[in-house]
């Protein structure tokens, strides 16, 4: 779920007369807006809708560089106070109901993030849109009234992906990722994220609203929305430590 | 006056009637012993499983059939838990909680973790299934009042975690929420297959429902019956006085893969029987064609004296239901014996079988069965086959010409 932040931070607005980009340079282009950015702090809200049921999380988040990462749920009760830390590869949880911290071994790391269509492993996922993959652009397509390139990224044979092929669809003016679709290694189109509401936050213009659609399964979703993020706030190293998390407020 | 004449016609030569007879025991013993065993083994997983695992049947919500999930939980109405005291069909019910949840050791670094299968139960109500507190090899049962846990042997093995120690439960609860749980470990449980004692976590129901975050819902309800016998027609009814958003359905619709696995495993043994009848078959066939060839001079004589062909025939055929039925009465009376030994006896096996039966999810215990249908199997295969075979010295003799007989 970082990643997907990390996406959607990537692909902040800035105005490059593109013409004639290729497919690299695009996401590159996105990919470059974020290195101006040192850190961020925000809140938002996640929701998980299931057909019988939605249920929705406040939560609070803190990063600095793309290894530190912190987050902090302030709503429903029952999870209130809960925090993870990450760091590289490595997801700390902190439960206050049980006043332990835990550290998510591997087997923990495919299932559901709190109920989530994420994975705990998407809280960490370290590949590069720009590295990991080979890039080719192709028609240009619209999206809510938008144009877009739509752009083929296929995985290099070694890159830590699990992914068979992502297409990628970001808005020519601004570049904006405005959606993603992630197909397996059989062509199947395993989950659509779409980012909407774009609107100026925290001093920039953003797309504030993200929802992960999961394919395999009928009347599913996980909505996040912004609700306020800063930026270039000073944050300390220390901040990101396993003592801290049982302080956060 | 004819079955007296067929009987001292067998002891006449007895060299020959020992042999066939004891062709037919050996194939008797045989197969009832392997029968016996199989059967034995099949009864023995029905057992436990019908004890461990899901009852006689089980009650779920409708749609907990399609997704095993604690979303699909059932709330145990005041209703429900009314109609399933005043059934006269039901012995005893228990509700279960029946998930997973990743266990971890409570320790400063919290770094040993193993998936576990997690079991909400009410420690009262389970005394109508499994015996549990007898399972417990180290410390103590848990109770309703507790908020302990007990642990699989195995599971407990793994972990490195001893009686007094304490474990976390970490999982997903009911519609999204997260269920996470710091638990004393009360007692070692040796339930079961080995593969379920090397995980398995079993919590007070009421624990489980607060940490799944479950209210008073349960995932399955698991029903033993006063009468087994007539399981399809108590479920139906179970059925229609339970009707509603829920299911009733019995072990057999519960464990699919177990009925197919016995079934193709009972085939196997079916057909290795067809190869001993078919060598029984035609020890038989040979045993009468010498017969028929040593007495010929004997039918012609006696049918040019008078005696009626179809008398005559009447008394081989039956001399040959009598030696094959004297053979399966000897087999089962040699087998019957075996088989209630292994029965009250059951063969502890090795370690290293017994290892190598635990990855099969089977207790390393071969109980024989003694169902007498297994034995009446016996009987009617074998009285078939020489009823069929003497068929044919009964058609030879209609046809005997005496005078070319007599010749011989």
């Amino acid at each position: 779920m970082m990643r997907t932040i990390t996406i959607c931070l990537m692909l902040l607005s800035v105005n490059i007369t593109a013409q004639d980009l290729s497919a690299k340079e695009i996401i590159e282009k996105a990919d470059n807006i974020m290195k101006g950015v040192t850190s961020t702090k925000s809140e938002m809200t996640i929701t998980t809708v299931r057909p019988k049921w939605t249920r929705t999380m406040a939560l609070k988040t803190w990063s600095k560089g793309t290894n530190n990462t912190m987050m902090l749920i302030t709503s429903p009760a029952k999870e209130k106070g809960s925090a993870f830390l990450m760091k590289g590869k490595e997801v700390w949880n902190w439960v206050p109901s049980i006043e332990r911290t835990i550290k998510l071994p591997p087997s923990m790391m495919m299932q559901s993030w709190m109920g989530t269509d994420f994975t705990n492993d998407d809280l960490v996922q370290q590949s590069s849109t720009v590295k990991d993959y080979t890039h080719k652009v192709l028609k240009d397509s619209t999206i809510d009234g938008r144009t877009c390139y739509k752009i083929e990224l296929t995985p290099k044979e070694d890159a830590p992906v699990v992914w068979g092929k992502i297409y990628s669809w970001i808005d020519k003016k601004e570049f904006f990722q405005l959606r993603v679709e992630f197909y397996d290694e059989d062509d199947y189109l395993i989950s659509v994220m779409k980012s909407s509401n774009i609107k100026v936050l925290g001093g920039k213009k953003i797309p504030t609203k993200m929802e992960m659609i999961p394919m395999e399964k009928k009347n599913q979703k996980t909505v996040m929305e912004y609700i306020s993020i800063e930026f270039d706030i000073p944050i300390e190293d220390s901040f990101f430590s396993l003592q801290n998390m049982k302080r956060l407020k | 006056m004819l079955l007296k004449l067929a009987w001292r016609n067998i002891w006449r030569n007895k060299g020959r009637t020992v042999i066939t007879m004891m062709a037919v025991m050996i194939a008797v013993v045989l197969s009832i012993l392997m029968m016996s065993a199989k059967e034995g083994v099949y009864a023995k997983m029905i057992e436990s499983m019908i004890l461990n695992m899901t009852g006689h049947a089980q009650i779920h919500q409708v749609d907990y059939v399609d997704e095993q999930m604690l979303d699909n939980s059932l709330s145990l109405s005041e209703d429900l838990v009314n109609d399933l005291n005043e059934s006269g069909l039901i012995k005893g019910w228990a509700p279960r909680i029946q998930t997973g949840a990743l266990v971890f050791k409570d320790s400063t670094s919290n770094t040993i973790s193993k998936n576990a299968i997690v079991m909400g139960i009410d420690p009262d109500k389970e005394a109508e299934f499994i015996s549990l507190k007898e399972h417990v090899t180290v410390g103590e049962f848990i109770t309703n009042e507790d908020n302990q846990v007990m642990l699989g042997e195995g599971l407990a093995e793994r972990l490195k975690v001893k009686v007094g120690d304490s474990i976390i439960l970490v999982s997903g609860g009911y519609h999204g929420s997260q269920a996470y749980g710091l638990y004393n470990v009360k007692g070692l449980v040796k339930y079961g297959s080995p593969e379920l004692s090397n995980g398995v976590v079993f919590m007070p129901i009421k624990e489980a429902q607060w940490m799944y975050s479950l209210d008073s819902m349960c995932t399955n309800i698991n029903i033993i019956l006063k009468d087994e016998s007539v399981l399809e027609e108590s479920v139906s009814e179970l059925n229609n006085i339970l009707s509603g958003k829920i299911l009733v359905r019995d072990w057999k619709e519960l464990n699919p893969e177990l009925i197919n696995m016995i079934e193709t495993d009972r085939v196997e043994g079916y057909i290795f029987m067809f190869i001993l009848y078919m060598v029984i078959t035609f020890g038989l066939f040979g045993t009468m064609l010498m017969m028929l060839s040593e007495r010929t001079r004997e039918f012609g004589v006696l049918i040019s004296i008078g005696m009626k062909r179809f008398k005559l025939a009447s008394v081989v055929w039956m001399e040959m239901i009598i030696i094959s039925i004297l053979g399966v009465l000897v087999g089962i009376a040699v087998a019957f014996p075996i088989c209630y030994y292994f029965h009250s006896n059951p063969i502890q096996f090795g370690d290293e079988q017994a290892e190598m039966m635990a990855d099969y999810g089977m207790e390393a215990v071969l109980q024989f069965s003694i169902d007498p249908s297994i034995f009446l199997t016996q009987a009617m295969i074998i009285f078939s086959i020489s009823s069929v075979l003497a068929l044919f010295p009964f058609r030879k003799l209609l046809k005997l010409n005496p005078q070319e007989a007599m010749r011989v």
